[in-house]
């Protein structure tokens, strides 16, 4: 069978400069892929050139996003409307500025299913109550006359992923879909979206800063760097020996709750750059393994053992140190 | 670590604020209980950590902690001193021992200024130096958080979020404080410059003895830099405890669930963890429920719990709680 979604060498470039580098990866059926990355990796704005919403100013510069087969970036625009939100639909992170504030979220949920499905109005009604309950929203029938600002924030992102599975879309892609809220509250969505992931049998990118939820949920993870993927595999290979400085560093500045830590982070030196346009590894002023090499030329795809890949000249070195 | 000196004692803090209605004729509605009845101790070179979900009231205690909201009722205690009860001359002077770093780094900073007017303005307030002597002081300040002293010409646009962030803390370090309250100073900054921060704030807490108030919402941060932990709900203190007895043997119900509701970077940990996972959202603190606050939540309350509301106690030595059953 044909994975689900293959991007291939996808880049997408603003005036300043590019911030999706050639970015490659596929999605299987069924599967949840984490995406890691800090603010500028180009992990929200990939994300977006899926379901073909790059922000104006922004332009797509080359590459293929297959999706059944299926080249996105060659559809017609009519034909790409009926793609999104039935076939790919999205989650974003703050739910107050994807839902409309003038309609309730009963009307906004039943909008979706005329328009997608041609239910009529009562069907459209009873299926926005069946999808509340199914998130784990009690008084469903009530809750459908409500405003969104009468929620509370961790309801309305019930309501989104509500809205997000309306169409049984073959692909969801969450971003930063917890960010925003409380921990309390992110333990209760990553249960109902692991729960719903189960039932559904849904396909998920879920797209997050925080390598402890992805950790939680996703099988496979792509770390971004600066417009690039600099390191793919299984969860548990790279979380417990990763192979990319960057991915190192990451997992080094981030405290663990279940350990006594005294030492000090190992924080990684420098920022991100805004825009990637030097001729060497994008990770190359940042990187503590950086050489000559690094700073001429990027390190192309090397592939591991199984689907585990890194892009860095060092990595038997940065392997062999964890 | 040795608790002798305590250098900020908090007795039952209260701030309330006033709801209103009407526009020209407002009348008082009703109160949010932001905080409540809070007490605790900051003992001199301490990180105490205050941790809590939004609503709960971290962010006021910090700022009437400061006295930048008057609270409503309580005491704040400064090296044996009466904060509320001291203005004009000598309000300054205490003042001066006492800094805020912000959470929002492009909005604690004013865009018109300059970052030595920025570093250099709490010395012409409170110093009174000339602009020679300020000049001087800013550049060791600049480069006591990781800055060159070219930076002082530029204006705050022109620097990252994590650059920013360390302009605020030259900033509270001017005046040579003892105190500093960190009020989610890292939260929007990107993961690998949190790292960089927080080692910035400990290397700083060595070299100058300070003293930090830090509040946050992130339990794994708060755990690396904190020396005592206390948690907070609904404007009400759940727990003290010193930071490994409060991850390894939390009394309240509340903390437990904080706690194993933070995802772990570990993929094994995380396939193998029971969690407990709180039902619902925080109430308003508008409408506060009765008797115990957490009582709508906990997955343990009894009637008792929402008839009255728990004693905030010293269970063990050095660890307090508010929860009839613990």
């Amino acid at each position: 069978m044909p994975d689900l979604l293959e991007i291939e060498d996808l880049r997408i470039s603003f005036r300043k400069g590019s911030v999706v580098n050639g970015v490659s990866y596929s999605v299987r059926q069924g599967e949840i892929v984490g995406i890691v990355g800090e603010s500028g990796s180009g992990k929200s704005m990939h994300a977006l050139s899926v379901m073909r919403l790059v922000p104006s100013g922004g332009r797509i510069d080359g590459g293929a996003i297959r999706f059944h087969g299926k080249d996105l970036l060659k559809l017609e625009t009519e034909e790409m409307r009926r793609v999104r939100g039935r076939q790919i639909a999205m989650i974003f992170q703050d739910p107050i500025s994807s839902l409309n504030p003038v309609y309730t979220i009963g009307f906004q949920l039943a909008e979706m299913l005329r328009r997608h499905l041609g239910m009529s109005g009562t069907q459209a009604a009873s299926r926005a109550a069946e999808l509340l309950t199914l998130v784990g929203i009690p008084d469903a029938h009530q809750r459908l006359n409500n405003y969104p600002h009468q929620m509370s924030g961790g309801m309305r992102q019930r309501v989104m992923i509500a809205m997000s599975i309306a169409c049984r879309p073959d692909l969801i892609i969450a971003d930063e879909p917890t960010t925003a809220l409380d921990v309390t509250i992110q333990a209760q969505i990553i249960e109902l979206v692991k729960r719903l992931q189960r039932e559904f049998n849904l396909t998920v990118i879920w797209i997050s800063h925080d390598l402890g939820v992805i950790a939680g949920l996703a099988e496979t993870v792509n770390v971004m760097y600066a417009g690039h993927i600099v390191e793919r595999g299984p969860v548990r290979k790279i979380y417990k020996n990763p192979h990319h400085p960057y991915t190192v560093g990451l997992l080094g500045s981030m405290p663990r709750l279940d350990r006594r830590m005294n030492e000090k982070l190992v924080s990684i030196p420098g920022r991100p750059p805004e825009v990637a346009n030097l001729p060497g590894c994008v990770f190359a002023p940042r990187c503590p393994h950086a050489d000559q090499k690094c700073h001429a030329e990027m390190p192309p795809v090397t592939q591991l053992e199984g689907t585990h890949q890194v892009r860095c000249w060092h990595w038997p070195q940065v392997a062999a140190r964890n | 670590m040795e608790k002798t000196n305590t250098l900020v004692d908090v007795r039952s803090l209260k701030k309330y604020f006033p709801v209103m209605r009407g526009i020209v004729f407002s009348r008082k509605v009703g109160e949010i209980r932001a905080v409540d009845g809070v007490s605790f101790k900051i003992y001199e070179g301490e990180t105490l950590g205050l941790v809590g979900e939004s609503g709960s009231g971290k962010t006021t205690v910090g700022r009437t902690l400061l006295r930048l909201q008057e609270p409503t009722e309580g005491d704040i205690i400064v090296r044996g001193e009466d904060f509320l009860r001291v203005s004009g001359g000598r309000l300054k002077k205490m003042r001066r021992s006492m800094q805020m770093i912000f959470q929002d780094p492009h909005a604690s900073l004013n865009p018109r200024m300059r970052v030595e007017d920025i570093v250099g303005e709490p010395l012409r307030v409170q110093g009174g130096l000339g602009g020679k002597e300020i000049r001087k002081r800013v550049t060791e300040l600049l480069e006591l958080v990781g800055l060159t002293a070219d930076t002082m010409d530029r204006y705050p646009h022109e620097f990252s979020g994590g650059q920013r962030q360390r302009i605020g803390i030259a900033r509270a370090l001017a005046l040579n404080p003892s105190l500093i309250v960190c009020d989610e100073a890292i939260a929007s900054l990107d993961v690998s410059i949190q790292a960089q921060i927080v080692n910035l704030l400990e290397e700083l807490q060595d070299r100058l003895g300070l003293t930090y108030l830090f509040i946050a919402h992130d339990l794994s941060m708060v755990r690396h830099i904190s020396d005592r932990i206390a948690v907070m709900y609904l404007g009400k203190m759940m727990e003290l405890a010193n930071r490994d007895e409060i991850y390894d043997a939390p009394l309240h119900p509340y903390t437990r669930a904080l706690i194993s509701a933070v995802p772990v970077p570990d993929p094994d940990v995380e396939a193998t963890r029971q969690r407990i996972v709180l039902e619902g959202d925080i109430p308003s603190p508008a409408n506060p429920p009765q008797g115990c606050v957490f009582s709508t939540r906990c997955p343990q309350a009894q009637d008792l719990c929402f008839a009255r509301a728990p004693e905030y106690r010293e269970a063990r030595p050095g660890h307090s709680v508010a929860c009839h059953f613990a």
